[in-house]
């Protein structure tokens, strides 16, 4: 038995680094430090076994360079291949991805196009004035979870950066620590916190309006309530704020996908800048993928843009609404789709996924899953964080390299993606695509 | 005048890029060169000919004695008279994204409804819509301090949300109802709402937002007097005063909230 | 490779202007080559480009992209045969910088701040930085384990921090930036001066600085420690500036440099209570580096137009915004440091900013010896470094500099002496400020010379110095700054008349120090706590991997080799 120590999860957007894994005969057996997503994760579970290329209908098994070739051939066909996913994978494929994305005049975009696009969007009007983790580990006295629920979707992000956990100047741990909830209903979070505060569904902006008026000094302007929340409620809440001596604002997709989307994180930006006029305050948002921050990252350096990058002018163009999957897919303007790290399937509206199913797609994963179903090219990668080694970005955009615990015969995401780029190339120069890039 | 019909003779599934359909651009050219000007489809660079055939008047002229009109379903595509300085172009039928974006000068008419960011980054000129309208109509670029500066846009039906988005100048008239968060960060310039929205003027640092319909207000703006426009009678706010802001809000009496 | 009949400048071999033959062999220059000729006849020629100071990886400068796509939407330019696309103008994508810096005959560039805690992320951008050779200094002025360090007075203890955390990060060199505001900011306040308590270490930020001056000579470290001042960017601040510098004057330098670099002075050489009766103290801080020999600057210069301000410096970031009312991206990294970016205009109708415009360029011109002071824009914070041929054609023009200040601001002539400065540089002094004086600065002895041995990274210009009279013909000189005729990066040519030829992948140098292991293990107990207690991330996982440095060049220092294997002298 190897027992693997500092491993770094391959989860959640937290990346938690400080696992202890136990690997025999070539498996996980056992996970120890980890919550039980990370864990499940870890442990493994079912595979696509072999490249397969859907013929008459049905997914038959190909070698992967028949997989490639196809994959290759399809994308080269297209007019505006749209290339998505990558936030579950690590950022050597992602800068493949956007090479790919390149060589074949497609969109490249991302999971965040469903998550934190809109927070994106809103850090493009005002900035984000954030911290790492263990800042807010070390010095943060007062929380706020904001439309966002870690106990259930990030578990040790309590235990180990924000509420439960003492620092340099935190030294006794929640107990010198508040934590306010904002949702629109209870949460296991909600129920850990020093004061709940309800909102109405979509009244987000408003309440966070109301906010910067009391803070500015404006409060009898205001009506007695906002969002289903009494002025006074609110006037005490800023007063908390305002006492912390390092607070810090945590959102999800809550506020980022309630009525209102990026005005909602972009009037937030406003009140963090605002409150630190008169403390210490920091905003971050709570990152679902272990590596969606990552492609944000990556894709920023490699093209200037963050997501929804749409090459087939031979240059990046930027503009969600216009350019992110959900655009185009919704209005029917790609016509083949590489699937990465991801399950559109599952996550797209119906009508969507209705047009996925008519154009050629192409799904790179470890795993099965819905969009496997609709897929023309299934291609099984080894799992990153695992099986293969490479960098992540945790949701505060400190990068780490996740390791590789187990070998495995499945080329990484990587590989594939850089076989298919080879692959384009040598079709590219062989055969005649019609019109081409 | 020198008149240049273009007709949509095939019917579009990838949407085109069609910056080159422009009374700017087809002033100086003859038909044969305007058949042979560059339209972007994805990562397809083509001919306008592959797609469209051209008629009209042969030889240049002057971009303002230029007459373009337009016949077809053009939503499907995008950049329609983008930069635009001078000259009359209408539209037979929808537009796509981004018609008369960065519009300097002249006349855009559509007969049919257009989607979002139309007339994006606006400088001057005139665009009118018989139908409705997408989101972001009269705004600017993703970060920009500057949306619409100049010129007016009239819309018959209905706009999406974030109608002049960063407006810096010129009018937006809607006749019907408008979604949310009109005139938001705006700097200037003059939006009229003939319908409803919601939450009007977010940020709005200076400029003037008129609404006939019913609309809910951010609690940010502060009720001044009441006021009478062309024998309406308003309620006049300032705001967004989250910013600090100048900008004047008027909501018709009968339909306050 | 032979460049025939080029007009040389070579100020670190004592040559000015000289035609003669270079030779290429294997990367290097050489007695004696064959094979390719250029013609370089009457061609100005320089060793390539060295800037030691820029912001062109890491994390605030992809802040900077993500925040800005107004930015990024600027400079596209589609991919080539061998280029990828390029996006942006203040904060160019990775491709962008290299293509840029190749076409005008730049061949070396130094990422100016990174913390340990996010080198990898530094790393991973200045892998896709394409040709020039790159570094990245590592940022140590607000480490908690530094003030512990300083506050126990064990300059060993803190010379292994400084050996190990170069380790760690993958690093060139020692940055300081507002020491110990950093540490305040932790809380949302500052230091106020030199001599202002850093809130919880019990230290000053003069403490801080004398510190780390003494552990990096104490580990004859190639670059002596880069110095971003306290109170930079704010009105009366040139008397942090020279009180700053006299804290370090009796300090030996353990090699034949500087004790101290000064990041960017313009920015620190501010008169004046307030903005309102702001003034140039450039002659002040000139004539301090007239008269004292410890000290190099680089002119941190500004140019009108759009920039975008990024700093390790986060309170000054926070008033850059306040006072724009502009975005404002923070980021504080835990037990090392805090940073800030903020877009910025600057006006030529703005009094403030053409002072300041004028101060870059009084400095450059009143401080005598080139050789102290560095050309740079503080790349994207003063402009960016694309503008640099501007900045070489106001120096080498009295009567460019006459028809700028006639469009500005009448109080700019009395609150400058810039109209009253004659002097116009010459190419021997523009050679020795963005090329051979970088290089020695830094330590880089295969740099900014074209001697035997020397890298071959050489910048050929498209003008014949001996026909045109840079103070006439300035719009010929910006011109021909902006795109080499041939630049050779390791004897290759790289780019022709702004075009990119080839991309070879360009080194990364860091500094592996020794020191004892007595004081390493003494460290070690430190870290060890810091790591189970206070970091968010695990020692294992917290130091680069070989894997983000693919051509690395490591030069060696520290406490533990003969001093005469360190000591190699540049002459």
């Amino acid at each position: 038995m190897i027992v693997h120590e500092d491993v770094i999860c391959s989860f959640c957007g937290c990346l938690c680094d400080d696992l202890t894994v136990e690997v025999e005969d070539n498996q996980v057996k056992r996970v120890k430090h980890s919550c039980r997503l990370g864990a499940s994760k870890l442990m493994g579970h079912d595979r696509i076994k072999t490249p397969m290329i859907r013929q008459n209908g049905e997914l038959t098994e190909v070698s992967y360079q028949e997989a490639y070739d196809k994959a290759a051939e399809i994308l080269l066909r297209a007019k505006h291949p749209l290339l998505y996913g990558w936030a579950s994978t690590v950022c050597e494929a992602q800068k493949k991805g956007i090479l790919l994305a390149e060589e074949v005049g497609g969109i490249l975009d991302s999971t965040a196009t469903v998550c934190h696009g809109p927070s994106v969007i809103g850090i493009e009007e005002k900035g984000l004035a954030g911290a790492t983790l263990g800042q807010v580990k070390n010095r943060a006295d007062l929380l706020v979870f904001w439309g966002c629920n870690p106990a259930e979707a990030h578990p040790r992000h309590t235990l180990r950066y924000s509420s439960n956990v003492c620092g340099k100047f935190t030294s006794e741990g929640r107990k010198c620590k508040k934590v306010i909830v904002v949702d629109v209903r209870e949460t296991r979070t909600s129920k850990n916190a020093d004061k709940f505060i309800r909102l109405k569904p979509g009244s987000d902006y408003e309440v966070i309006s109301a906010l910067r008026m009391i803070l500015s000094g404006k409060a009898e302007i205001l009506p007695d309530e906002i969002g289903g929340v009494s002025k006074a409620e609110l006037i005490s809440l800023v007063e908390l704020l305002k006492s912390a001596k390092f607070g810090a604002l945590f959102f999800g997709l809550g506020v980022t996908h309630s009525r209102g989307r990026y005005k909602n994180i972009d009037n937030a930006l406003s009140l963090i800048a605002e409150l630190n006029a008169q403390t210490k305050f920091i905003i971050q948002p709570m990152r679902g993928h272990y590596n969606v921050a990552g492609i944000g990252q990556v894709a920023a350096w490699e093209t200037g843009f963050p997501m929804a990058i749409d090459f087939s002018r031979g240059m990046p163009y930027f503009n969600p609404g216009e350019t992110a999957a959900c655009d185009v897919l919704a209005r029917q303007d790609t016509d083949a789709a590489l699937v990465i790290a991801a399950d559109p399937a599952s996550n797209f509206p119906r009508s969507v996924v209705e047009y996925l199913a008519k154009i050629p797609v192409i799904q790179i994963d470890p795993h099965e899953n819905p969009t496997t179903f609709l897929a023309d090219v299934v291609i099984p990668s080894a799992v990153a964080g695992i099986e293969a080694e490479g960098t992540a970005y945790r949701m505060d955009g400190m990068s780490l390299r996740v390791k590789k615990i187990v070998e495995s015969s499945y080329p990484s995401d990587e590989e594939v993606v850089h076989n298919i780029i080879a692959s384009v190339r040598r079709l590219r120069s062989n055969v005649i695509v019609e019109g081409g890039t | 005048m020198r008149t240049i019909i273009i007709r949509l003779i095939h019917s579009i599934q990838i949407s085109l890029e069609a910056e080159s359909i422009s009374p700017d651009k087809f002033a100086p050219l003859t038909l044969s060169q305007i058949n042979a000007l560059e339209i972007w489809q994805g990562n397809r660079k083509m001919k306008l000919e592959d797609f469209f055939q051209v008629d009209g008047d042969e030889g240049s002229a002057k971009t303002e004695d230029m007459f373009v009109r337009l016949e077809g379903d053009f939503s499907r595509i995008k950049r329609l008279v983008e930069g635009m300085s001078n000259g009359i172009v209408e539209v037979y039928g929808n537009v796509g994204m981004h018609a008369g974006a960065k519009m300097k000068g002249g006349i855009l008419r559509i007969m049919g409804d257009a989607s979002d960011w139309l007339g994006r980054e606006m400088q001057g000129g005139k665009i009118t819509v018989s139908g409705n309208v997408g989101n972001y109509a009269g705004s600017g670029y993703r970060g920009e301090k500057c949306g619409m500066r100049g010129g007016e846009v009239e819309i018959h039906g209905n706009a999406g949300a974030l109608l002049g988005e960063h407006m810096c100048g010129g009018s937006i008239f809607v006749h019907g109802d408008v979604g949310d968060f009109p005139g938001s960060l705006n700097q200037g310039g003059t939006i009229i709402i003939g319908g409803s929205t919601y939450l009007p003027g977010a940020e709005m640092g200076n400029g003037t937002i008129t609404i006939k319909g019913p609309a809910r207000l951010l609690p940010s703006y502060q009720q001044l007097e009441i006021v009478d426009i062309e024998g309406i009678k308003y309620r006049k706010y300032v705001g967004d005063l989250v910013e600090n802001g100048k900008g004047e809000l008027f909501l018709a009496e009968a339909q306050s909230s | 490779m032979i460049i025939r009949g080029g007009i040389i400048y070579d100020p670190t071999n004592g040559i000015f202007g000289e035609e003669m033959d270079l030779c290429i062999e294997k990367g290097r220059v050489v007695e004696d080559a064959k094979g390719e000729e250029i013609d370089a006849r009457g061609l100005l020629v320089m060793p390539g480009g060295v800037d030691a100071h820029s912001h062109i990886a890491g994390g605030k400068v992809n802040t900077g992209r993500i925040m800005r796509p107004d930015d990024s939407r600027s400079g596209v330019e589609p991919r080539t045969r061998v280029c990828r696309p390029s996006t942006g103008y203040t904060v160019p994508n990775c491709y962008a910088i290299g293509y840029r810096y190749a076409k005008l005959g730049y061949t070396t560039a130094f990422e100016a701040a990174t913390p340990i805690i996010s080198a990898r992320h530094t790393h991973e951008e200045l892998e896709e930085i394409p040709i020039v050779d790159k570094g990245a200094l590592t940022l140590f002025g607000n480490n908690w384990q530094v003030m512990e360090s300083v506050r126990d007075k064990d300059i060993a203890k803190l010379s292994a921090f400084i050996a190990w955390g170069l380790r760690a990060a993958r690093g060139y060199g020692v940055k300081i930036v507002n020491p110990g505001g950093g540490e305040a900011w932790g809380f949302g306040s500052n230091v106020k001066g030199i001599h202002d308590t850093v809130p919880n270490f019990d230290i000053t930020p003069a403490d801080i600085i004398r510190g780390l001056a003494q552990a990096n000579e104490m580990l004859r470290l190639p670059h002596s420690i880069h110095l971003h001042f306290n109170n930079l960017g704010k009105p009366g601040n040139y008397a942090t500036a020279i009180e700053t510098l006299e804290l370090l004057k009796d300090i030996k330098p353990s090699r034949m440099r500087q004790v101290v670099h000064v990041a960017h002075m313009q920015f620190s050489a501010y008169g004046g209570t307030s903005w309102r009766d702001f003034e140039s103290k450039a002659p002040a801080i000139a004539d301090y580096m007239n008269q004292n020999s410890h000290a190099t600057m680089d002119m941190g210069q500004l140019l009108f137009g759009s920039a975008t301000t990024m700093t390790a410096d986060a309170p000054l970031e926070y008033s850059n915004a306040r006072l724009t009312h502009n975005k404002w991206s923070n980021l504080d990294l835990e037990l090392e440091e805090a940073s800030g970016v903020v877009p910025m205009i600057y006006f030529r109708k703005a009094l403030v900013n053409a002072i300041q415009w004028a101060i870059g360029l009084e400095l450059a011109l009143l401080t005598k010896d080139s050789w102290k002071v560095l050309m740079t824009t503080d790349h994207p914070n003063g402009s960016p470094f694309v503008n640099y041929p501007e900045v070489i054609s106001l120096l080498m023009s009295k009567p460019k500099r006459d028809a700028e200040m006639a469009t500005l601001h009448e109080q700019v002539s009395k609150r400058t002496v810039l109209a009253n400065v004659d002097r116009e540089l010459d190419w021997g002094d523009i050679t020795v400020m963005t090329r051979a004086a970088p290089a020695r600065v830094l330590g880089l002895e295969d740099k900014g010379h074209l001697g035997i041995g020397a890298d071959a990274d050489i910048a050929i210009y498209d003008l014949k110095p001996e026909d045109v009279d840079p103070s006439m013909d300035y719009q010929l000189v910006k011109k021909a700054m902006a795109t080499t005729k041939y630049t050779i990066k390791s004897g290759l040519i790289v780019a022709k008349q702004g075009e990119i030829l080839a991309v070879p992948e360009g080194r990364t140098y860091w500094v592996d120090a020794s020191v004892p292991k007595a004081d390493m293990d003494r460290l070690m107990i430190d870290l060890n706590e810091k790591f189970e207690k206070y970091y968010s991330i695990r020692l294992s996982n917290y130091m680069v991997q070989d894997a983000y440095i693919p051509n690395p060049a490591v030069i060696k220092a520290g406490l533990e080799l003969e001093s005469g294997s360190l000591v190699k002298e540049v002459a």
